[in-house]
């Protein structure tokens, strides 16, 4: 199956700053990736190169088999929703009555609903918006577009929790009837673990993590109990840091463990516990490159 | 096309911005104009003629900068291109004027046949550049508007890639161009031939050169569009 979007080597450098770093990695088409890192990684010059809005200084970006900046075909299947994304000086109704002629895929009906959904009301004038219903406009256009390439740059900036939800449970019950190819940028990760299949990780510039969710549950775990019994479990496994507090300790161990594990950790006394999507990306984002391939390949 | 059609129409969805603002301000001018030369009193030979339609064709440049900076970000997040959000938006900026230049050229129908509003006023024969015939001023009026409108959004191109300090420099080379060719002109003694070239140019001519600069404008605008990010 051919990638949704295909990025090799893209690099970005602004001044004296290098925003990407030869980052690779492909999105499968039809699939909903979250795009995690901390503030300032890159995850938005990455959105922007691959929706055309920015220039790569090297590297390639294909999407749905072409390079948005030379066929403008690719671009007309897109939409991103910018965290920062600015309007003219318009109303909520003529915002989205103005996406609906660039989408041929347009939902009305669903803009409508979201609309309800936001408390938002048509009338409204952007500029005059919230934070939070400004992104709350973001996501009703991003969704009812029904493009095939949808990409959301923290789309929920402002949005309180019941908002949050609103916006997730929207794209996943749209999703699931109209399957695209989604791309999330998040800092919020256990609230969207549950919908991403994917996940990319970048940390200053670089990616640091391509795998499946599925893969990197239960990849990681804390292992916690005696400090003697602790040091006999994890002997001989790759571990990724240790907190001893008394004779007490606890450490994170890395790979999947199977039944003997278990039961060997209940003589033991230890307490076993998976470390969740947060935790494994916070784990990953806050290390040396080389250490987190070493150790994620382990 | 249909992509550059619906870029022409997103400018529109809240249209007074190319409908009842720039009429608005154009009679609020017209108004003025009427009432000093109401008051003013007639006399042989003199100059009655007021430049107050050039409000109009200065609100058209404002519109072409706001059409760059405003709503650009805007269409990019829609999936337009550079390309097509450029072409889209100088199609509405050439219908537009095509539509407002015909109104001029009926306002200068009217003042000529009311004896210039009564009072003998000159607002929309405008002096060397549109005396007439009616045509004629269409043609000009709309040339003129559209070299206004992608001036402007040249200048508003030019703010949303390099900002102020862009925008400053823009300006400098503008001015160094217009220095060396002041210079160039001096230096070979050619400012007799630049006058009488200028002064027997005809109505259409003036249009030509005007159409030239569009072309121009238009080269100049879209190559600084190809590097614009959001």
């Amino acid at each position: 199956m051919t990638a949704a979007i295909w990025v090799a080597g893209l690099t970005r450098r602004y001044q004296d700053q290098l925003a990407l770093d030869d980052v690779t990695f492909e999105v499968a088409p039809r699939s909903i990736t979250g795009l995690l890192g901390r503030n300032g990684a890159g995850k938005t010059t990455l959105l922007r190169i691959m929706a055309g809005q920015e220039f790569a200084s090297a590297g390639e970006v294909h999407v749905l088999g072409a390079s948005p900046l030379t066929d403008e075909s690719v671009l007309r299947r897109m939409v991103l929703v910018r965290e920062d994304q600015s309007y003219p000086d318009i109303r909520v109704g003529q915002a989205v009555k103005v996406a609906s002629w660039f989408y041929p895929n347009w939902d009305a009906g669903l803009a409508a609903d979201l609309l309800a959904d936001f408390g938002l009301s048509p009338r409204r004038r952007v500029r005059r918006l919230s934070r939070g219903m400004r992104s709350a406009l973001g996501i009703v256009i991003g969704l009812a577009a029904r493009a095939e390439v949808t990409l959301f740059d923290e789309p929920y900036a402002g949005l309180d929790a019941v908002a949050r939800q609103v916006f997730y449970d929207r794209l996943l019950a749209d999703y699931a009837e109209h399957p695209r190819t989604v791309v999330l940028s998040t800092h919020l990760i256990d609230e969207v673990a549950g919908l991403l299949e994917r996940v990319v990780v970048i940390d200053r510039g670089r990616l640091v993590l391509d795998a499946d969710t599925d893969d990197l549950r239960g990849s990681a775990t804390n292992v916690s109990g005696p400090a003697i019994a602790v040091a006999e479990f994890t002997a001989g496994r790759p571990v990724w840091g240790r907190r001893r507090v008394a004779s007490q300790e606890s450490a994170v161990v890395v790979g999947q463990l199977n039944e003997a594990d278990e039961v060997r950790a209940r003589a033991l006394r230890l307490s076993l516990e998976p470390l969740s999507l947060q935790q494994v990306v916070v784990q990953v984002a806050g290390k040396p490159v080389a250490d987190i391939r070493e150790r994620t390949s382990a | 096309m249909r992509t550059w059609l619906a870029v022409a129409r997103g400018h529109l969805v809240d249209r007074k911005d190319y409908t009842s603002v720039p009429w608005g301000v154009l009679a609020f001018a017209f108004l003025v104009s009427l009432i000093v030369f109401a008051a003013v009193p007639m006399s042989a030979g003199s100059d009655r003629s007021t430049g107050a339609v050039s409000s109009f064709y200065i609100f058209y440049f404002v519109l072409g900068i706001l059409s760059m900076t405003r709503s650009l970000p805007f269409a990019l997040m829609l999936g337009v291109s550079r390309r097509a959000y450029f072409a889209g938006t100088a199609l509405l900026a050439l219908t537009m004027a095509a539509v407002y230049g015909l109104g001029q050229a009926v306002l200068q129908v009217v003042e000529r046949a009311t004896g210039g509003w009564g009072v003998e006023m000159h607002m929309f024969r405008v002096n060397y550049l549109m005396p007439g015939p009616w045509y004629a001023t269409w043609l000009t009026s709309a040339v003129l508007l559209i070299v206004l409108y992608l001036y402007g959004m040249w200048y508003g191109i030019v703010y949303r890639r390099w900002s102020v300090y862009g925008e400053l420099a823009f300006i400098a080379a503008q001015l160094t161009a217009a220095l060396i060719a002041v210079l160039a002109v001096t230096w070979s003694h050619g400012w007799p031939s630049v006058g009488r070239f200028f002064n027997t140019l005809t109505g259409i001519g003036l249009t030509g050169l005007l159409a030239a600069l569009a072309v121009m404008l238009l080269a100049g605008g879209y190559a600084t569009m190809r590097r614009v990010t959001v």
